[in-house]
């Protein structure tokens, strides 16, 4: 209690919470992964730019389609709203989520916490409709994927 | 932040609202402000961190988090804290029921 409080008085300044000290900051480790645009051709995406960020992320890796339960609506009414369920029994360190419409592809990284379950949802903004891609990182080294297409009625980047 | 943690079976499932604009780049540029929006998110009980998330400007206005987790009981305290991009940072605990 005593450390954190003494903590928190000296990051004051940096304007970090003292939780975040001891967790991984994905956006400081590898920022290149967050500026990785998406590619259309035409008007039609294409996952050059989910493979470039994957690629910045992970480096070549050949992930396995399996072992991953992506839960994403068949129709997303709101596109500023649309809720990812990411579910997995495979021992993960991290798992990342990417879509192919935004300007930009990286959408999340979750570092996952020592022995902690993959059971995760969050709600995020896709301009149109489209392909959000998981790629969880096994605790085995391997790596596996997950990705759905789907539809969306309203494009949620404009607010 | 709403931050809500309840034992379920072998686990305790947690839900986070955050009050948080969520500004995409364009987004901010439509508006002539700057672009915000929450970087790094993470829960812990005691000294161990059980949840963490680098995020991006696409997650959704007022986002929601859904997570479970082990090693803690009812009681116990979950400390939720995030940090955007402009350095604002906020925390919040509750007790697990």
């Amino acid at each position: 209690m005593k450390r954190r409080e003494f903590l928190s008085f000296g990051a004051a300044t940096l304007a970090i919470a003292p939780a975040l000290l001891s967790a991984k900051d994905f956006r400081k480790e590898k920022p290149d992964v967050w500026t990785a645009k998406n590619v259309y051709e035409g008007d039609k995406p294409t996952e050059k730019g989910v493979e470039d960020a994957i690629k910045k992320l992970y480096g070549d890796v050949k992930p396995e389609e399996k072992g991953i339960k992506l839960k994403t609506p068949e129709v997303a009414n709101n596109g500023g709203q649309i809720p990812i369920g990411i579910k997995s029994d495979i021992a993960a360190k991290t798992v990342a989520v990417f879509q192919d419409v935004n300007p930009e592809s990286t959408v999340a990284v979750f570092t996952v916490p020592d022995g902690q379950p993959v059971d995760y949802l969050i709600k995020i903004k896709m301009k149109k409709t489209g392909t959000v891609t998981v790629i969880l990182e096994g605790k085995d080294g391997k790596f596996y994927k997950a990705s759905n297409h789907f539809k969306v009625a309203l494009g949620g980047c404009e607010g | 932040m709403k931050v809500k943690a309840k034992v379920k079976g072998d686990v305790i499932k947690a839900k986070v609202l955050v009050k948080h604009d969520m500004l995409t780049y364009d987004q901010a540029k439509k508006k002539n402000t700057e672009a915000n929006f929450i970087t790094h998110i993470s829960a812990k009980v005691g000294d161990k961190v059980v949840y963490d998330l680098s995020s991006s400007q696409f997650l959704s206005k007022n986002p929601l988090f859904k997570f479970s987790f082990k090693g803690a009981k009812a009681g116990d305290e979950l400390e939720v804290s995030w940090v955007d991009l402009k350095g604002n940072s906020k925390s919040k605990k509750t007790k697990i029921k």
